[in-house]
C-alpha cells in the first residue's frame, strides 16, 4: 500500500491501490464522454467563481470574464454584504485566476464571471463568501466554482441553505474538499460535487468514490496554473482539482441545457475514468 | 506580610508548581517568540525545508507580522509586516487553507518583492494556517524542501496537523502574556498592598478572580521569579498581594 501513505486521507480513495472499479449499468451504463461533452465548448454558459477574482486580461482566460462583483463585508446591512459591480475584474492573490483558467482550458467559450469575496478584511469572511455564493445562485449562473470553503460549524445551517437553494434553481455548485483532515462547508453537503486532488496530470482522467463525501477526484498535485501579473506557476491543493470538473460540468451544460444537477451528477459518474460502461 | 507567610507563600508556590508538573501539564516557555522560534526550527526539520517562518495575524491593523524565522532570508523576514490582501501568506490567512506552490519564482511580483526586502527567493513554499478555535491567528511557511522540488499533498495534510498544536501552544501562550500585561499594568495603577494580608487569603482573592488555570499558570510564573532569589522573591509576593487587593476591591465594587 506504499501508494496510500503518500496521500492524505482525502485522496487517499483515489490512489491506484485504493481506487474501486465500479460499473455503470443499464441506460446509465450507455452514457458516453462522446455524449457528454463530446465537440462542447462551453457555449452559452456562464460559471462563476467565487474566490479572489479574476485577472480579466490574463491570457489564460481568453478574454472570457463577461462581468464579476466584488462582495465586502459591511455588518450594517441585513444580508451583512455590500456586493458593487466589478467592471474590470483582477485578482490580487492569484488564486481565483488559477480556478478560471482551468475552467477556461476545457470550456474555451464558457463566461467566466468573477465574484471577489476575499478583501483587505479579516472579519467576515464566511459572510462575504456566502453573499458571494448568494449572488452567484440568484444570477441564476449555470455552475458556481467554490475552491474556499468554511470550517465554522456556526455557518453550517446558512451554507446548507444556499447549496439547498442552488440545487432548487437548477445552479451546480462545485466544491473543493478542505485541505485540512477537518469538516468543511459547502463540501460536504450531497447536494455539491464535492472533489479532491488526485495525483495525476491527465485533465481528462477523474474518479468517483463509491463512499462519498468527498466524490469526485480530479488533478490537483503540481498543476501548472495561471496566477497573478499573467504568469505561471506550479501548485498543489484540492483547489485546483473542483474547476477541472467545474469545466466539465460546463461542457455537459452547454451540451445539454435540460440536465439537472442530479443528472449532472449522473452523468459524471458514468464517465468517471474507474467505471467501466457498456460501450 | 511577615517572613513566616511569606514562607508559607513560596511553599504554597512550591506545591502548586508540583501539582502542575504532576498533572504533565506544559509549562510554557517564558517568551511567546522563544515558543515560536522552537516551532519553527522544529517545522523546518520536520519537513525538510530550508527555511521556515511563522507571521502572526494582527487583526486590528489588518497585517501579518514576521515574528520568528530559521534559515535563509531570517534576519531580513522577522519584522517583516504584509497587508493580509497580498501574498500566499495574505491568502492562507484569508481562506484558512494552505496552499503549495513550487516554482514561486514565476510569480514576478512574490519574485521582486521577496528579493527586494530579504534577498531570497525560494522555489517552493507551502503555507498552512495556524488555527485556533476558527479563527486564524497566523500563517506558518516552509520554504524549499530539499530532498524534492516541491511539497507534496501529505506535506500539506502534515504540516496542518502540527500547525494545529502550534497554534494551541501559541495561543495559550499569548493569553498568558495578555495576562501578566493586565497584572502589571493594574500593579502600577494600585495603592500599596496590605502588609497585614496572609498567603492564604491572596489565594482565595486570586481564586476569586475566574478561571482557576489562569491562577495556577499565575503563580507558576510567580513561582519561577521567587525562584530566582530573595529579592526577586519579596517582589514577586508584593505582586501578588497587589493582585489580591486589586481583585478584592474589584469585587467589592462590583458588589459580589
Amino acid at each position: 500500500m506504499a501508494g496510500d501513505a503518500a496521500l492524505p486521507a482525502w485522496s487517499n480513495q483515489f490512489a491506484a491501490d485504493a481506487r474501486r472499479e465500479l460499473s455503470a449499468l443499464g441506460p446509465i451504463g450507455a452514457l458516453t464522454r462522446e455524449w457528454a461533452w463530446g465537440n462542447g465548448t462551453g457555449k452559452g454558459v456562464r460559471v462563476a467563481v467565487v474566490d479572489s477574482g479574476i485577472e480579466a486580461d490574463h491570457p489564460a482566460v481568453g478574454g472570457m470574464v463577461s462581468g464579476g462583483v466584488v462582495v465586502e463585508f459591511d455588518a450594517r446591512y441585513k444580508t451583512q454584504v455590500r456586493i458593487f459591480d466589478d467592471a474590470a475584474p483582477r485578482d490580487p492573490f492569484g488564486h481565483g485566476t488559477a480556478c478560471a483558467g482551468i475552467i477556461h482550458a476545457r470550456a474555451p467559450e464558457a463566461e467566466l464571471y468573477s465574484v471577489r469575496v476575499l478583501g483587505k478584511d479579516l472579519t467576515g469572511r464566511a459572510m462575504q463568501f456566502a453573499g458571494g455564493l448568494r449572488w452567484a445562485i440568484e444570477q441564476r449562473m449555470h455552475v458556481v466554482n467554490l475552491s474556499l470553503s468554511t470550517s465554522k460549524r456556526d455557518y453550517y445551517g446558512l451554507f446548507h441553505e444556499l447549496a439547498d437553494d442552488a440545487y432548487f434553481k437548477n445552479v451546480v455548485l462545485v466544491s473543493a474538499v478542505n485541505n485540512i483532515s477537518e469538516p468543511s462547508y459547502p463540501s460536504l453537503y450531497s447536494s455539491v460535487v464535492s472533489v479532491a486532488a488526485h495525483t495525476e496530470q491527465d485533465p481528462l482522467t477523474f474518479y468517483y468514490n463509491p463512499a462519498p463525501p468527498v466524490e469526485f477526484g480530479a488533478p490537483g498535485i503540481d498543476v501548472r496554473v495561471p496566477w497573478r501579473d499573467k504568469s505561471y506557476i506550479i501548485s498543489t491543493g484540492n483547489s485546483f482539482a473542483a474547476p477541472h470538473i467545474a469545466g466539465l460540468v460546463a461542457l455537459i451544460r452547454g451540451k445539454h441545457p435540460e440536465l439537472t444537477p442530479f443528472q449532472i451528477k449522473t452523468v459524471l459518474f458514468a464517465c468517471a475514468s474507474n467505471v467501466t460502461r457498456d460501450v | 506580610m511577615n517572613n513566616d507567610a511569606s514562607k508559607l507563600l513560596a511553599e504554597q508556590l512550591r506545591q502548586l508548581v508540583q501539582t502542575i508538573q504532576a498533572s504533565g501539564r506544559a509549562i510554557l516557555p517564558s517568551s511567546n517568540d522563544e515558543l515560536l522560534q522552537t516551532i519553527v526550527e522544529a517545522a523546518a526539520r520536520l519537513f525538510g525545508a530550508a527555511a521556515a517562518s511563522i507571521a502572526l495575524v494582527d487583526e486590528k491593523n489588518q497585517t501579518l507580522e514576521f515574528r520568528v524565522a530559521y534559515g535563509a532570508g531570517r534576519a531580513e523576514i522577522v519584522g517583516m509586516q504584509l497587508p493580509v490582501d497580498q501574498g500566499i501568506a495574505g491568502y492562507v490567512a484569508m481562506t484558512g487553507q494552505p496552499l503549495a506552490i513550487s516554482n514561486v519564482q514565476q510569480d514576478p511580483r512574490f519574485a521582486r518583492d521577496a528579493a527586494k526586502k530579504t534577498g531570497y527567493v525560494p522555489r517552493s513554499i507551502l503555507a498552512t494556517p495556524l488555527l485556533w478555535r476558527d479563527r486564524v491567528i497566523g500563517v506558518m511557511e516552509v520554504l524549499d524542501k530539499i530532498a524534492a522540488p516541491a511539497f507534496g499533498m501529505q506535506d500539506m495534510e502534515l504540516l496542518a496537523l502540527f500547525a494545529r498544536q502550534a497554534a494551541i501552544a501559541i495561543d495559550q501562550s499569548q493569553q498568558f502574556e495578555r495576562l501578566s500585561d493586565a497584572l502589571v499594568r493594574g500593579i502600577k495603577t494600585l495603592a500599596s498592598a496590605d502588609p497585614s494580608m496572609s498567603a492564604g487569603e491572596i489565594f482565595a482573592a486570586l481564586e476569586r478572580t475566574g478561571d482557576a488555570s489562569d491562577v495556577i499558570e499565575l503563580a507558576a510564573r510567580f513561582y519561577a521569579i521567587a525562584a530566582l532569589g530573595d529579592a526577586e522573591r519579596a517582589m514577586a509576593t508584593r505582586m501578588l498581594e497587589a493582585f489580591a487587593e486589586y481583585a478584592r476591591a474589584k469585587k467589592v465594587t462590583s458588589g459580589g
